[in-house]
C-alpha cells in the first residue's frame, strides 16, 4: 500500500514537472514579444530592449524556466502582465472557487442523477424505457457543451424567459446572491458527464443482472427489488466511478467553453481571456493548477476504486 | 512498405466484414441507419455544397442584415446580411475534412508509437507509455488550445495536425494493446525464427489482425474530433473569420441570440446533428466489428 502510494505521488510530481516544461516551452514559441505587448505598438526599440533586460527576457530559456520554477515553489505566483498590478495567486483562487461551484454541481447533483437513470435503464433492459435512456445518454454525451448551452439559452431565456442567459456577476455582489445565474452553466457543463455515467451504469447494471450470482439469488427466492438493491447495485456502480474519473478531463474542457459562452467568472473563461491577451504568466499558472487538480482527481478515483472493490489489490 | 500479401489480407478482411452481412445488420439497427444517414447528408452537402448553396457564404449585403427566415433566405441572414443557409452548408466542408483527417492521422501516429512500444517492450515500452500518460494529464481541449495559440493564423491543416498529436496518446494505447494480443501468437514466433524484419513482422503478420479495433478507434476519434474542432472554433482559436466554420459562427453570433436567434440556432443544430450521427454510427460499427 505504502509503496503504491509513493509510486503514484512520484508519478504526479514527475508529471507536473514535465507538463510545466511542456507548457513553458509552448508559450515560449508563441508569437508576439512580451515586452512589445506591454509597451504597446509605438514603443521605441530602446525601451523594448531595456524592458526585456529588466524582465530577464534576454537570458537563456532554461535559466528563465528555473527561476520561474523557483519563484512558484516559493509561493510567489507573480503578477498578471496584462492587468497591471493584479496578483495572480488571489485572482486564480477566486476564479477557481467559482469554477469549483460548477464542477461541484455536476458531481453532487448530476452524477447521482445519472446513476439513478442508468440503473433504471439497466433494470428495464429490453423495454422502450431502456432504449430511451440509452439514446438520450448518447445525445447528452456527444453534443458539445457550448451547443447544449445555446439550446438551453434558447429554451429557458428566449422561449420561456425564466433564467438569465448571461452569468456576469454584477459588481459588488457575490455569486451566492446570483445563484439563478449558475443554473444554466451548471446544466450544460454536466450533460456530457451525465451521458457517459448513465450509459456506463446502464450497461454494467445490465451485465450484472445477467450474471450467475444474481440468478442464484433469484432462484433462492429473494424478492426482485431486494436482489437489485442489495446484490446488483453495488457491483454495477463500480465501473461508473472509473468513468467519473476518466471524464474529469472532459469536465475541464466543458468548463472552458461553457464559461466563455455564459461569461461565467471562472478559471476556464479566465484562461481564454489570458490566452487571447497573451498574458503568459497567468496562462502558465492556470494550466498548471488545472493539470494538478486533474492528476489528483485521477489518483483519488483509482484509490476509491480499490477501496470499494476488495478484489483490486494495490501493490507497488 | 505494405506488401501484396498484406494488401490481399486486408482486402479479404473487408470483403468478409463489409459484405451483405454488414448491410443486413445495419438494416436491423435503426440507430445505425439514422447515424449513417446524418453523416452522409453532411458529406453530400460538403461535396456538392457550391451547387446547393443559394448564395456565396461570405458575400455581405448590409441592406439584408438580420433578415428573419423567409423564402429568399430560408435560414435568415446574419449581421452582415450573409445567407445563413449557404454558410451552414459550406461550413460542413472544413469540419468534415478536419475530422476525417484527424481520425486518420491520429490512428496512424498511434500505430507508429503504440506498435513500437508494444513490440520492443521492456524499458522502451515503459518510457514511451509513461510519456504518453504525462501527455494525457493535460486535458485535451486545453492542450489543443495552447498549441493552436502558437500558430498565427491556423488553417485546416494545422488544426488537423495539432488535434491528432493531442489524441495520439489515446490511439497509441489502443494500437499497443491490439498488438500485444497477437505478439505471442505462434505465427509471429514463426516469422521471428524465419528471421523476418521488424517491419515485416509488425505490418505483414500482426497489422492485418488489428484492423478491427483500429477502425473502431478511428470512428470514435471522428466523432470526438467533430466535438473538439467545433469547440476550438467556438473559442476563437481555430479557423479565422470570415471562414464559414460552425463553431466560429456560434461564437460570432451568440451576442445576437435575442435579436436574431436563427444566426445561432442553425449552426448549433448543424453541429449537434453531425456529432449525433457520427456517434450513432461509430457505436454501430463498434458493436458490429466486435461481434464478427
Amino acid at each position: 500500500m505504502l509503496a503504491y502510494l509513493l509510486k503514484r505521488v512520484g508519478f504526479i510530481l514527475i508529471s507536473l514537472v514535465v507538463t510545466s516544461i511542456i507548457i513553458f516551452s509552448l508559450l515560449e514559441v508563441m508569437p508576439g514579444d512580451v515586452a512589445k505587448v506591454m509597451l504597446g505598438q509605438h514603443a521605441t526599440e530602446e525601451a523594448v530592449k531595456s524592458l526585456r533586460e529588466e524582465m530577464g527576457l534576454n537570458k537563456p530559456v532554461h535559466l528563465r524556466y528555473l527561476s520561474w520554477l523557483n519563484q512558484i515553489l516559493h509561493g510567489d505566483l507573480g503578477e498578471s502582465m496584462y492587468m497591471e498590478g493584479v496578483k495572480i495567486g488571489p485572482l486564480v483562487a477566486r476564479r477557481a472557487f467559482n469554477s469549483a461551484l460548477l464542477a461541484l454541481a455536476c458531481l453532487v447533483i448530476f452524477v447521482p442523477l445519472s446513476l439513478i437513470f442508468g440503473a433504471i435503464g439497466g433494470v428495464t433492459e429490453g423495454t422502450w424505457i431502456s432504449s430511451f435512456i440509452s439514446i438520450s445518454g448518447l445525445f447528452a454525451l456527444s453534443i458539445p457543451s457550448f451547443v447544449s448551452g445555446i439550446f438551453l439559452i434558447f429554451i429557458f431565456s428566449l422561449v420561456f424567459p425564466i433564467l438569465p442567459a448571461s452569468s456576469n456577476i454584477p459588481p459588488g455582489t457575490t455569486i451566492f446572491q446570483n445563484l439563478e445565474r449558475v443554473i444554466l452553466p451548471a446544466i450544460s457543463v454536466s450533460l456530457i458527464m451525465f451521458g457517459y455515467v448513465a450509459r456506463m451504469t446502464q450497461s454494467s447494471m445490465g451485465s450484472v443482472l445477467r450474471s450467475d450470482y444474481i440468478r442464484t439469488a433469484r432462484l433462492k427466492g429473494i424478492p426482485g427489488n431486494y436482489v437489485i438493491y442489495k446484490h446488483a447495485l453495488k457491483n454495477a456502480l463500480l465501473p461508473a466511478i472509473t468513468v467519473v474519473g476518466m471524464n474529469i478531463g472532459w469536465l475541464f474542457g466543458g468548463l472552458i467553453v461553457v464559461e466563455s459562452l455564459f461569461g461565467y467568472p471562472g478559471i476556464g473563461y479566465l484562461l481564454v481571456l489570458a490566452l487571447r491577451s497573451r498574458d503568459i504568466p497567468l496562462v502558465e499558472v492556470i494550466m498548471l493548477s488545472i493539470v494538478s487538480v486533474y492528476l489528483v482527481a485521477n489518483f483519488l478515483t483509482d484509490l476509491s476504486y480499490s477501496l470499494l472493490d476488495p478484489r483490486v489489490d494495490i501493490k507497488g | 512498405m505494405i506488401s501484396k500479401k498484406t494488401r490481399k489480407q486486408i482486402s479479404t478482411y473487408f470483403r468478409d466484414r463489409f459484405s451483405r452481412k454488414f448491410f443486413l445488420k445495419l438494416r436491423r439497427t435503426p440507430t445505425g441507419i439514422f447515424g449513417l444517414f446524418l453523416v452522409l447528408l453532411w458529406v453530400t452537402m460538403s461535396i456538392f455544397g457550391p451547387f446547393i448553396a443559394p448564395y456565396s457564404p461570405t458575400k455581405m449585403n448590409m441592406a439584408q442584415a438580420y433578415s428573419s427566415p423567409s423564402s429568399n433566405h430560408l435560414l435568415g441572414t446574419d449581421r452582415y446580411g450573409r445567407d445563413m443557409l449557404s454558410r451552414v452548408i459550406i461550413g460542413s466542408r472544413s469540419i468534415l475534412t478536419t475530422a476525417l483527417g484527424i481520425s486518420i492521422i491520429s490512428v496512424f501516429i498511434g500505430i507508429v508509437i503504440g506498435f513500437t512500444a508494444g513490440y520492443f517492450g521492456g524499458i522502451v515500452d515503459e518510457v514511451i507509455m509513461r510519456l504518453m500518460d504525462i501527455l494525457m494529464s493535460i486535458p485535451s481541449l486545453l492542450l489543443a488550445m495552447v498549441m493552436l495559440g502558437i500558430i498565427v493564423s491556423p488553417g485546416v491543416l494545422s488544426v488537423m495536425i495539432i488535434i491528432s498529436i493531442v489524441y495520439s496518446p489515446r490511439t497509441a494505447r489502443v494500437a499497443r494493446s491490439a498488438l500485444l494480443e497477437y505478439k505471442s501468437e505462434e505465427f509471429v514466433d514463426a516469422a521471428r525464427i524465419r528471421g523476418e524484419s521488424f517491419f515485416h513482422i509488425v505490418f505483414v503478420e500482426i497489422f492485418p489482425n488489428t484492423v478491427a479495433p483500429l477502425i473502431v478507434e478511428g470512428s470514435a476519434r471522428f466523432a470526438y474530433s467533430i466535438m473538439t474542432v467545433a469547440s476550438l472554433g467556438f473559442l476563437g482559436v481555430g479557423l479565422r473569420p470570415p471562414t464559414p466554420d460552425w463553431g466560429l459562427m456560434v461564437a460570432e453570433n451568440k451576442g445576437s441570440i435575442f435579436l436574431a436567434p436563427w444566426t445561432v440556432i442553425f449552426p448549433a443544430l448543424a453541429i449537434a446533428s453531425l456529432v449525433i450521427g457520427a456517434s450513432l454510427f461509430a457505436e454501430f460499427l463498434d458493436k458490429y466489428l466486435r461481434r464478427v
